[in-house]
């Protein structure tokens, strides 16, 4: 019985083999990871959609040397998950590269089974600065940025606005812990004044208690560290409450989900600083853009999947140098020094981290993402509240 | 504190415990007939604040612009459909299982929770994300000597509480009533009485999802938000105040519902100004241990079942 | 009186046996989309096979007639996957993963199956456990093995603040005390940074009296996954967990554990104590909960909070469940079933869970019972099976 299901399967492999078209390249294989179900999949569907573009773009050109192959895996924002998809496809070594991660904790769970496999990686979306670094991992690689720069630039910023008091609000995943951490630390290096900080769940849907007693303490700006689906709940209860603070955001909530979800009149004045060069100044960002509405996703590709284009993007290139190998590629990646992608040049520090010289200022002006020097509140014709 | 900003704690903590409250009758109601647990009714209810935004949409795509005939419209289908998906879950899932160990009920109910939030997550467009839902009600303040609140949320209260006696009446003075409590006391007796048992049972699922589904628009006409998430917490809590308050009996799940809501109050913006060192994010480490405290003070719930030996 | 080795149940059992190793070969071992599919063909295939010929109940007589040729079966089954993988990191981790779950569910199997506590806690305590290891082996020099058993000996130590409440309680209301809890660990987990917080922190290599886990071994061109270290260590934790499962459903303790859960009154009529029987099987269960969690922790190397929230919870007591309650031998489809299903269902990308549901609920509306539900206790198995 045993033998006779063995050789069954072993047919049917055959059969699969003979019955695929032969073809002229190469396929390569490269990977995906990050929360495809859950609450956090809004995003991780968003990248893995940007880095399917990424494959499929490299497929269609005809200059490519070899034909590429996304292998998608959910690690469903879950460490112990993250360790078994990533054992997965780091012992898998048809796969060249991966574009990983989305959350920090599965990150750092799997840092070492990276290292352990000389798989070449790019974090596209997780945030906390430990992930490269704490310890020196060459695999290791990241486009975006660690949440220090743009708290840094957002609480010098918004003090130079003339706003002198803040209410808190973080969801208490690791994303908004360390958002609240290094905004708070800045902020007081600036003279803002903190009147109270509230952590929420990040599956929590009734904020009213902890707005009504941001209400009673009356501060001139609510700062929220965490991600859009409790961002749009926040704002719009702020407003069923009749708080008039400025709302202010990180990269977590610049998504067009956002001003979708609240209408133009809530979102408009919603300030979001985040990491990197905005998309719309760079030629080849607004291409991307182009693509992805031309090749038909149903969701949107969310405030990071610029982030896992670009990282599949630098992959797919160090394959076309170096050839499919993961040590090669890994030194080609290492390399990486003013690499022109969709979100500006991208350098590789000595741990990996992308050097990114700019943070973004974004505001919401009639119902779109507006980056802040080219918008009205920019140019002085808008006021933010309570300026 | 200022009496408006009480206010403001007040109707906050009355609306969620109106909405927790509306779960909860839910859980007690199938507990009372099939004594089983229907763990995906948090996410019947997600379900019915996405049919009425469905039937929203196509209010405005057919060029009904009142927005009171859309609510009412709304009301009506997502009932209706919810109700019916109630049924199928009672009919097809619950019902099958009988004989079955009641855990293994609470496992099928489980996975089809489960397959409900995943369903809406993948097939509503843009699903992942929060949606927005619409707002009908109308916007305005009213106050009395700075207690101040607002008109939407008032009539929300004041519809959810006449839609709890109204389902309070039903089982204790209509006809139907007398039989799901005949059911509900001994389901075996009831048969031998003439009452249809499954009849009986499917429609107790019926009023309960139907319920369920006025707590989801209720839910999104509050927040003006919906997500696909939005059962699971919702189903754990109702879960929980259903229990805390006593299986099986309505004024149980209602009690239960609001001391709940005023837990998470109390935990979110008493707490902290207590001492420094208790940060409002502890709110819901707070209103859980309370809640084991309390159950282990009143082991059946703090109005007790009559009989205890239900298990 | 045993049936005689060369009857024909004792041929459909060893054919059954391979016929299962076979299949458990082939869903660890499967990868690309048509893989997984022609297995589910397969699978269904042998389950209709067997219900039309009517095997099914010849192979359960044979197999619980020779309990121990059955347990031997299983231990050489998992010894054999593990020479076959010896070099595949990935099925060997699933491997492990399914041993320390069932070892999880043997605990919880002693409050759901034997006393009837309902625990809905289950992934809290397997994280008390990961989280005490963690500590522990971060941040003393302790030894390993102490280690495991410390983080046992806390999950058991922690589930005494829920005695009380426990004890009082019956039915959902206990599950509300420990549903209560499991989101309240989830909660104080990622708002206290003392534990890191939401991030969580590492764990070192399981290291026993000089044997490193974590390492993998090269002879020459012969290499073995450091997993297999795992395994075979995983493996001694469940089948011991089993054995002593096993005999205490037997022993006199086990039927009074079974009369508490019958009916109370009965019981404390015939003179057990209540009490004595609850607190035992929920601090004995707790700490076999604890040392799994223990284990786990070390062998993937870190511990978060979102490793244990309610939905983990769950999954244990899905696994409980779909095997048949009370039933240990339930427990080992259950759990191979529900850890490796959404694994393979992975090429489906975000629509594996959806899938995953239906599959469930599918299998339970078949067998409501469970897949291996428990069957009437006997007082003296060799005679009943020499009549039947």
């Amino acid at each position: 019985m045993k033998h006779r299901f063995t050789g069954y399967l072993a047919t049917s492999l055959l059969a699969l083999t003979v019955a695929l078209p032969v073809q002229a390249k190469d396929t390569v294989k490269i990977a995906y990871v990050g929360p495809l179900s859950g609450g956090n999949s809004a995003l991780g569907i968003g990248g893995r959609n940007a880095t399917d573009l990424a494959v499929k773009l490299a497929n269609e050109n005809p200059t490519s040397k070899y034909s590429y192959e996304l292998v998608v895996v959910d690690d469903e924002c879950k460490p112990n998950i993250g360790v078994q998809v990533v054992t997965k496809i780091a012992t898998d070594r048809s796969i060249i590269g991966s574009v990983s991660n989305y959350c920090s904790a599965v990150a750092m769970a799997t840092l070492d089974i990276y290292k352990k496999f000389n798989l070449p990686m790019i974090v596209w979306g997780a945030v906390l600065p430990d992930i490269t670094y704490a310890q020196k991992i060459s695999e290791i690689h990241r486009v975006n940025g660690t949440m220090i720069q743009p708290n840094m630039v957002a609480a010098e910023f918004m003090v130079k606005q003339g706003y002198k008091t803040w209410a808190i609000l973080h969801d208490t995943t690791d994303y908004g812990k360390g958002h609240n951490r290094y905004f708070s630390e800045y902020l007081q290096k600036n003279g803002g004044k903190i009147l109270g900080t509230f952590g929420v769940t990040a599956d929590q849907q009734d904020f009213t208690a902890e707005l009504t007693k941001v209400k009673e303490l009356n501060p001139d700006v609510v700062y929220f560290g965490g991600l859009t689906p409790i961002g749009i709940r926040i704002r719009a209860q702020m407003e069923k409450l009749g708080i008039k603070a400025q709302f202010q955001g990180t990269s977590g909530i610049k998504s067009d989900s956002y001003i979708e979800s609240l209408g133009k009149e809530l979102a408009e004045g919603t300030l979001s600083l985040t990491e990197g060069v905005a998309l719309e100044r760079l030629p080849r960002g607004a291409a991307f853009s182009e693509a992805y509405a031309k090749h038909g996703y149903d969701q949107p590709f969310e405030a990071y999947g610029p982030f896992a284009f670009a990282a599949a993007n630098l992959i797919i290139d160090a394959i076309e140098k170096v050839g499919p190998n993961r040590r090669k590629v890994n030194e080609e990646l290492g390399k990486t020094k003013d690499a022109d992608t969709v979100i500006g040049k991208v350098s590789f520090d000595d741990h990996g981290q992308n050097i990114i010289p700019l943070v973004t200022k974004y505001v919401v002006q009639d119902g779109k993402w507006v980056v802040w020097e080219d918008s009205e509140y920019g140019a002085g014709k808008r006021k933010l509240k309570g300026l | 504190m200022s009496l408006d900003i009480f206010s403001q704690y007040l109707i906050n903590c009355l609306m969620l415990g109106m909405i927790y409250a509306m779960v909860a009758v839910g859980f007690t109601l199938f507990f009372g007939v099939l004594d089983i647990i229907q763990f995906s009714h948090g996410d019947v209810l997600m379900v019915g604040g996405f049919t009425a935004l469905v039937t929203y949409a196509g209010a405005q795509a057919l060029g009904v612009a009142n927005p009171w005939l859309q609510l009412a419209l709304m009301v009506l289908i997502a009932t209706a459909l919810t109700a019916g998906l109630g049924v199928l879950v009672a009919r097809y899932l619950v019902l099958p299982l009988k004989n079955a160990p009641p855990l293994n009920t609470l496992l099928i109910t489980l996975m089809m929770g489960m397959v409900l939030r995943e369903g809406v997550r993948l097939a509503y467009p843009n699903g992942s994300n929060p949606q927005p839902f619409p707002r009908l009600l109308p916007g305005g303040v009213w106050s009395v000597g700075g207690f101040e609140a607002r008109i939407d949320s008032t009539i929300l209260l004041l519809v959810g509480l006449a839609l709890i006696t109204g389902l309070h009446l039903l089982i204790t003075r209509s006809k139907l009533g007398l039989a799901i409590r005949a059911v509900a006391q001994d389901g075996e007796t009831a048969r031998i009485m003439g009452i249809n048992f499954n009849w009986i049972v499917l429609l107790t699922f019926g009023i309960g999802s139907g319920m369920a589904a006025l707590g989801g628009v209720m839910n999104g006409l509050y927040y003006t938000e919906i997500n696909f998430g939005v059962g699971l917490l919702l189903g754990v809590i109702g879960f929980a105040a259903a229990i805390l308050g006593g299986l099986g009996n309505l004024y149980g799940a209602i009690l239960g519902g609001f001391l709940f809501a005023a837990l998470q109050t109390v935990g979110a913006v008493v707490l902290p100004m207590l001492s420094q060192h208790i940060p409002s994010s502890y709110k819901d480490v707070f209103a859980f241990a309370v809640v084991i405290a309390l159950i282990a003070w009143r082991p059946t719930g703090l109005i007790a079942e009559k009989s205890t030996e239900r298990a | 009186m045993r049936v005689p080795l060369t009857s024909r149940p004792v041929l459909l059992f060893v054919v059954a046996a391979l016929v299962t190793w076979a299949l458990a070969w082939a869903l660890l071992g499967a990868e690309t989309q048509l893989e997984v599919l022609a297995l589910f063909c397969v699978t269904v295939a042998v389950a209709v096979v067997a219900a039309k010929m009517k095997l099914d109940a010849p192979v359960a007589a044979a197999a619980s007639s020779h309990p121990r040729a059955l347990g031997i079966a299983c231990v050489v089954g998992v010894l054999a996957l593990a020479v076959v993988f010896h070099e595949d990191h990935f099925p060997l981790l699933l491997l492990c993963s399914v041993l320390l779950y069932i070892t999880a569910c043997l605990g919880l199997n002693i409050q759901f199956g034997y006393v009837g506590i309902v625990n809905f806690a289950g992934a809290a305590f397997f994280g008390i456990g990961s989280y005490t290891a963690a500590m522990l082996a971060g941040h003393t020099g302790l030894p390993h093995v102490l280690v495991l058993l410390l983080g046992g000996a806390m999950a058991s130590l922690i589930s005494c603040v829920l005695l009380l409440p426990v004890l009082r309680t019956r039915g959902h209301y206990a599950a509300l005390v420990t549903i209560a809890f499991a989101t309240l660990f989830r909660s104080f987990l990622e708002v206290n940074d003392a534990l890191g917080g939401p991030q969580g922190m590492r764990i070192p290599a399981l290291n026993l009296f000089g044997w490193d886990l974590g390492a993998d071994h090269e002879w020459g061109e012969l290499f073995i996954s450091f997993y297999d270290n795992y395994v075979l260590f995983a493996l001694a934790l469940a089948v011991l967990a089993f054995v002593l499962v096993r005999r205490l459903e037997r022993s006199w303790m086990g039927v009074a554990m079974d009369a508490v859960r019958t009916d109370e009154i009965s019981a404390k009529v015939y003179g057990i104590s209540i009490a004595r029987q609850k607190i035992v099987a929920f601090m004995f269960g707790n700490l076999l909960v604890g040392i799994a969690g223990a284990t786990y922790g070390m062998m993937t190397g870190y511990v978060a909070p979102n490793n244990f929230t309610f939905a983990d919870s769950l999954i244990l007591v899905s696994m409980l469940l779909l095997g048949g309650l009370g039933n240990p031998w339930g427990i080992v489809p259950a759990a191979a079933l529900i850890l490796i299903l959404p694994e393979k269902l992975q090429f489906i990308q975000e629509y594996r869970f959806l899938l995953y549901g239906v599959v469930i609920i599918l299998i339970l509306l078949f067998r409501s019972q469970g897949l291996l539900p428990r069957g009437i206790r006997r007082y003296f198995p060799n005679r009943e099976a020499a009549r039947g």
